[in-house]
């Protein structure tokens, strides 16, 4: 789960890492409250999590109240690179003597986590990375021991600019340790600090006293959803799966996941109903398995379909599961067809999770019309579409079976041509309808 | 032949007295394979059909004799004690079937894994079959017979389900399987595409390796460079899925935890870095029977 630059914020305030005051906002009256709490200039910010934030205006010193409240008006509710804004953070103004980069996430093939750390701060590191590698210093962790200070004093002495009066490289390494400790404790997939700006440290009567503190003046974390169970008590907003405010189905389909971790259905639930969620499409996806649903989605647009959603359920999830799935996936309006596919299972009993997509269907009001297929394959197939034939003659619904025998782009190919003709025939229905 | 498993390949299962536990035990021994002892903590002198059950791993070793593979089947936040249990013993292969394991304790598992020279097969991994040898994990289900078959076709796939899909669709097309890995579908997995690759060049009875590659992560890249590099000479065979997610914003996350959009190498650098190498990207899943008779 990608969090708010307001979330990371907080989570680095946690393990004692130095970050800007600042005094969150969602509509005008908070922004008049919190101006009385800060001094200008004052940094607003909005809170999305897309990236390149600042080049797209989405952060602006505002000397003034005029200034503050006309970006706040600009964007508070409305839509920026694709996503709605529902906060702004201000923060004080942190005086900057110099800009680093720095973080924290997992190399996949050496199968370690590892640190970046650029001189160059405030910018794209991808940029950096073209423009002015020998900036970069990459620092790999043992993931049992962590980072080991007198390495980093090593690696360090001597190679931050700009000598003042303390040793900063201290300050550096300190910063380091923390970050780390954030990374695990947290569970996070990915910790960027970008800009960590080195500033003169205020002393208590509020002149600058010749110190130096490093300060993270903005915050990009991914948590391992894996890892949120254990982390209950975090306080952090649910997303949607690409849009930061998830749609009404995308977070009734996460919820399904949250209780049991038995099987999974609905972890992931992608809205596909236009940007930024994708094109918007008119059929169902009820996928099984991590692997095949990326396949039958490939094949349903390969034969020229539009799905209405990505989804998927795997493992062995309770019928329970399925039924609640099936509900949310199938409360979309507007559906020209319903496509339950996966590949030939190992252990997922088929027929408990069909008769949970069984119990889900007959919930669905008005009751569904459109061609729905099923293609599935392993333990209890038969049973389980010896039962779906059954319901289908009793409740009229329109289902097409096919087992293992038949390809899964093959039965993916039958969806699309059968909602093609269902909405031929629905069309000729509505028109004559009105004579 | 075939890797990681045959005829003597001896099991423990952790975990075996859970509902999943007790379900592979007895597929497990179906098909013929020697699950010799089990474990979960507080039901030690248990016995699940006809497997003793013990309250530790030392223990279990120490009554029922020594394994070659601790199957991991317990929830996912006590996933990290049970591997580490299996790898401070030295078990040379640690299979973990368990889903949703938080990436920390994989990293620290693999970390273990690799003090001790020890391989770590997952997470979320379904298991590994070598047909009418024998298997680890809960591959093929009740039922392996009725997709897979004995013969010269490795596979690899993060995804259980297709492995069996592939399975089939191979021992349809006419081809029997050395060995059909999943090797689970998360950001960290213990033992990657490349591992594999390694061990199937050096197996006698496969002759090709067909893949399943997916959106996100690097494993299909670091296969090409083994090719590249010579260390992996047979053909290679590779279908990728996931183009539709290309169309989606940067980070979004699909049903793996490793598919990952824009995460290491688009799909179109991977089919065009794959294609260098000198392996065989295949258009259409199906036509993956074709390929191989071109091959052989």
């Amino acid at each position: 789960m990608k969090l708010y630059e307001f979330e990371g914020l907080r989570i680095l305030s946690k393990v004692g890492i130095e970050t800007p005051f600042f005094v969150m906002t969602s509509d005008l009256d908070a922004v008049k409250q919190a101006r009385k709490r800060l001094k200008f200039p004052i940094v607003a910010k909005v809170q999305v999590l897309s990236g390149n934030r600042g080049r797209r205006g989405g952060v602006k010193v505002c000397t003034t109240e005029k200034q503050l409240t006309a970006f706040a008006r600009e964007h508070l509710g409305k839509e920026f690179n694709g996503e709605q804004v529902r906060f702004i953070a201000l923060a004080e103004k942190v005086d900057i003597e110099s800009e680093y980069y720095i973080s924290i996430t997992y190399d996949t093939a050496l199968k370690i986590p590892f640190l970046l750390f650029s001189q160059k701060g405030g910018v794209d590191i991808e940029e950096v990375k073209k423009a002015n590698p020998e900036a970069i210093i990459r620092i790999d962790f043992d993931p049992l021991a962590g980072p080991i200070k007198k390495d980093l004093e090593k690696i360090f002495r001597g190679s931050t600019p700009n000598r003042g009066r303390t040793p900063k490289e201290d300050r550096l390494i300190d910063f380091i340790l923390r970050l780390w400790d954030a990374f695990w404790r947290y569970d996070c997939r990915l910790i960027e600090v970008n800009p960590l700006a080195l500033r003169r440290a205020q002393s208590k009567r509020g002149s600058v006293n010749g110190e130096f503190d490093y300060v993270a003046v903005d915050a990009k974390i991914i948590l391992d959803d894996a890892g949120l169970a254990r982390h209950r008590d975090l306080d952090v907003l649910s997303k949607g799966a690409i849009s930061a405010i998830p749609s009404q189905r995308e977070l009734a389909a996460k919820k399904i996941d949250e209780e049991d971790y038995r099987g999974s259905a609905g972890s992931t639930f992608i809205e596909l109903d236009g940007s930024p969620r994708g094109e918007a499409g008119d059929i169902a996806i009820l996928a099984s398995g991590g692997g095949a649903s990326l396949l039958v989605m490939d094949a349903v647009i390969a034969s020229g379909g539009r799905p209405a959603n990505y989804t998927e359920y795997s493992g062995n999830p309770s019928r329970e599961k399925v039924e609640k799935l099936t509900q949310v996936t199938l409360s979309r309006k507007g559906l020209s067809g319903c496509l339950v596919a996966g590949a030939v299972a190992n252990f997922t009993d088929i027929y408990e999770t069909l008769s949970g997509f069984v119990q889900g269907l007959g919930q669905i009001k008005p009751k569904p019309d459109y061609p729905i297929v099923i293609r599935r394959g392993g333990p209890r197939q038969k049973e389980a579409y010896e039962m779906l034939r059954r319901v289908a003659k009793k409740e009229e619904y329109d289902i097409h079976l096919f087992g293992p025998e038949t390809p899964i782009s093959v039965a993916c190919k039958k969806m699309v041509e059968l909602s093609n003709q269902f909405k031929v025939q629905s069309a000729k229905f509505k028109v004559n309808g009105k004579k | 032949m075939a890797i990681l498993v045959n005829r003597e390949t001896r099991i423990l299962i952790q975990g075996i007295t859970g509902k999943s536990g007790m379900q592979v035990t007895s597929e497990l021994l179906d098909y013929g394979t020697r699950v010799v002892s089990g474990v979960t903590p507080g039901k030690g002198g248990q016995e699940v059909d006809t497997v003793p059950v013990f309250n530790s791993v030392g223990e279990a070793l120490r009554e029922a004799g020594p394994v070659d593979v601790a199957m991991i089947y317990v929830p996912p936040l006590a996933s990290y004690e049970a591997a580490v249990e299996a790898i401070e013993v030295q078990i040379p292969l640690v299979h973990i079937f368990v889903e949703k394991m938080p990436v920390f304790d994989t990293a620290r598992v693999i970390a273990h894994a690799s003090q001790k020279n020890v391989r770590v097969l997952g997470p979320a991994s379904v298991g590994a079959i070598s047909p009418g040898e024998g298997k680890i994990g809960s591959v093929g289900g009740p039922a392996p017979d009725a997709v897979f078959s004995k013969g010269p076709v490795g596979i690899i796939s993060k995804s259980g389900g297709m492995c069996s899909e592939l399975g089939l669709l191979v021992t349809n097309g006419g081809f029997g399987q050395s060995t059909v890995v999943g090797i689970g579908g998360d950001l960290l997995v213990g033992t990657t595409f490349v591992d594999l690759l390694l061990e199937f060049e050096k197996d006698s009875q496969t002759k090709v390796v067909v893949a399943f590659g997916e959106v996100g992560g690097s494993a299909e890249v670091e296969a090409a460079r083994v090719i590249e590099e010579g260390k992996f000479t047979k053909p290679f065979i590779v279908f990728l899925a996931g183009k539709f997610a290309e169309k989606l914003p940067h980070d979004t996350a699909l049903g793996h935890a490793g598919a990952i959009v824009g995460l290491e190498a688009t799909m179109e650098q991977k089919i065009k870095i794959l294609k260098n190498s000198g392996a065989i990207v295949a258009e259409n899943f199906e036509d993956i029977p074709k390929l191989i008779k071109k091959v052989l």
